[in-house]
């Protein structure tokens, strides 16, 4: 279903959703992020990258899986905390976020579904946002299978053409919420399709930086696992966690307990994002730690993106945001380093 | 992964089912025994499981950790563990006495090829902690002893005090369908009746083998998998019938938090059992 919709009666349709939770990118400062919206005038889509990508609506930095007691012996409750499944809405969706959910959704699915995860997941409608001028200079997503306006993982695809949105239905989902406020969706001209085209044609031009020969990369890496190049790559890396925390495909977390009173015992079991980049992350109680040093860290984050994946799950675990290199503090740079690894191929 | 044997908590995977400690006792200084219970009847009696299949055990409080199961499923009903004194979790459960309750959930990973390994020769190679996982497999290969064709025991400990299922492992030495040799690096009481030396040092008591058709396990400390290889390469055994039990940091146990990810595998899901070719493929994997 395509659709267009007057920049003048986009707050109107978002009014219609109100049964809704909706989230959409806030400006808090000088930064922006996803966060829940009480009026729907208040929605600005003319935003530069968030800092966080939206996975923290599906998958939280912190969330309680269960709760638990045991006053003694002979009793130990344990009560599963699942999220509600209220429905939800987020508005302003990169096509690069949308993409890196289809990605995690691969990890979190399998033999043992996480129940978590999937509760979120199904009761959240993706409305994207193509990116007709790149939202970051460090943008990539031509170099990983995607696109400024790819529909992949959206239920509803919206391109900006200046006073009025082009919107495309791409799910049950996406064409439900379109149906909510029917008076307020014209039929498309062929004017307004061409201006699509031209928009998009004209979006992918202006991504400048772009990782060469990507398909070479995977078959590569294979032979570089005892390259110095992770050496020499990694010495400025300070272990803060920052690329994979901001990543909108990076998954791995940790389960922690936290005890509110010991006797009864009663407490929270909570899990939270975690990062290999950290020196724990592999360290085995017996102080012995398979991967020791920066290098074996930085190696495990290139190759598990480009590599170890692509074995696993065929795509790239990544989507080309470029947040990881925007945000690094000390500069390490993903491409550069992929630079640098077709280069040892060649 | 092993997908016949269901799992406990099969809509949440992160919940624990509750179990009772039936027996703990400790095995040397550091190692305790414990013999657990499912609490509701019916999951204990239908829960299954292979050898070399691990569950993570809950201190709620603490949290929780992954540990093989030493029991074996010919015998159902209790689950048994051999945990060693290390992190908070072992902590909290050295603390904890017989009848009280802990959470259970599992079994996860692959265990050993039993299927495989039938109408084959089975040695068995053991360093110190390493018996916690083997153990199961050596009562299941016992328990099923007209499946299997030869089974050897190597048994390797630093010194007696710190052998642990002494008794158990001295009373398989009665047994003619079972070659048991015992090994201490260091006899540091005058009293040890055995072999002395590393468990390497056993191999030359082994009675000639058929290699093509025998399968080596092997578990111990991460320092004794390179001289128990070439030992085992030596005598021709395929390197796909050189199984390891190797360990892991892991969180979740289920293939999710990324803790245990080696390689494009997760040592929860594909392992923990590893064969000799799996590892000279995987760098990291030891």
């Amino acid at each position: 279903m395509e659709k267009i919709l007057t920049k003048k009666s986009f707050p109107l349709w978002v009014k219609e959703l109100v049964s809704y939770k909706i989230y959409a990118p806030q400006k808090n400062g000088d930064l922006w992020n996803f966060e829940t919206i009480k009026k729907p005038e208040s929605i600005n889509l003319d935003f530069p990258n968030t800092v966080l990508p939206p996975k923290n609506i599906i998958f939280p930095q912190r969330e309680v899986l269960l709760e638990f007691e045991s006053s003694n012996e002979n009793k130990l409750q344990v009560k599963e905390t699942l999220p509600d499944d209220d429905p939800t809405i987020i508005f302003g969706v990169r096509p690069c976020d949308a993409k890196a959910l289809t990605l995690t959704d691969k990890v979190f699915s399998g033999d043992f579904k996480d129940p978590y995860y999937w509760k979120r997941r199904n009761s959240t409608v993706l409305i994207g946002l193509a990116c007709n001028i790149p939202p970051s200079p460090n943008c990539f997503c031509l170099s990983v299978g995607g696109s400024p306006h790819s529909k992949e993982g959206l239920d509803i695809l919206m391109t900006d053409l200046g006073d009025k949105y082009f919107v495309e239905s791409l799910s049950e989902k996406g064409s439900t919420l379109i149906n909510l406020a029917k008076p307020l969706f014209q039929q498309p001209k062929a004017a307004d399709k061409k201006a699509v085209e031209k928009t998009q044609a004209e979006a992918e031009k202006k991504i400048t930086r772009q990782i060469k020969d990507i398909k070479k990369i995977p078959s590569i890496l294979k032979n570089m696992f005892d390259s110095p190049l992770w050496d020499e790559e990694s010495l400025s890396c300070l272990r803060c966690g920052i690329c994979t925390y901001l990543c909108p495909t990076c998954h791995c977390f940790d389960i922690n307990d936290e005890v509110a009173s010991s006797s009864p015992v009663k407490g929270k079991r909570v899990r939270t994002w975690d990062t290999c980049q950290f020196p724990d992350f592999t360290m085995h109680s017996s102080g012995h730690n398979p991967r020791p040093d920066r290098a074996s860290r930085l190696r495990q984050r290139i190759f598990h993106k480009f590599q170890y994946f692509v074995e696993r799950y065929q795509n790239y675990l990544c989507t080309g945001c470029g947040r990881c290199i925007s945000k690094c503090p000390v500069g390490i740079d993903i491409i550069e380093v992929l630079d640098k690894v077709r280069d040892y191929g060649s | 992964m092993n997908g016949e044997n269901k799992h406990l908590t099969h809509d949440n995977p992160f919940l624990p089912e509750p179990a009772r400690i039936v027996r703990t006792y400790y095995l040397t200084e550091d190692v305790k025994f414990f013999q657990v219970r499912i609490v509701d009847m019916e999951k204990a009696l239908s829960f299954n499981y292979s050898p070399g299949q691990f569950g993570m055990i809950s201190v709620l409080g603490a949290g929780d950790a992954p540990f093989s199961i030493s029991s074996t499923p010919s015998r159902p009903g209790l689950l048994e563990f051999c945990i060693g004194k290390a992190g908070t979790v072992t902590n909290a459960l050295f603390r904890m006495k017989e009848n009280s309750l802990i959470g259970f959930r599992g079994p996860y990973g692959n265990g050993f090829p039993i299927e495989k390994m039938k109408d084959k020769d089975i040695i068995i190679i053991v360093g110190g902690l390493g018996a916690a996982p083997l153990r199961s497999v050596l009562l299941y290969c016992l328990d099923n002893r007209d499946q299997f064709r030869r089974v050897s025991l190597l048994h390797g400990a630093k010194k007696p005090a710190e052998m642990i299922f002494r008794e158990e492992f001295f009373a398989l030495k009665q047994r003619e369908d079972l070659e048991c040799h015992l090994s201490v690096d260091k006899d540091d009481t005058g009293k040890w009746t055995e072999n002395i030396g590393v468990v390497t040092t056993l191999f030359s008591l082994l009675e000639k083998i058929d290699p093509v058709n025998t399968y080596a396990l092997v578990c111990g400390p991460p320092v004794m998998y390179k001289f128990v290889i070439k030992e085992l390469v030596n005598l021709n055994i395929p390197k796909d019938q050189i199984l390891m039990t190797l360990e892991r940091r892991m969180k979740c146990g289920i293939g999710k938090c990324g803790h245990c990810a080696i390689d494009y595998i997760y040592t929860c899901l594909d392992g923990p059992v590893f064969t000799y070719w799996d590892v000279i493929h995987m760098r990291e994997l030891i």
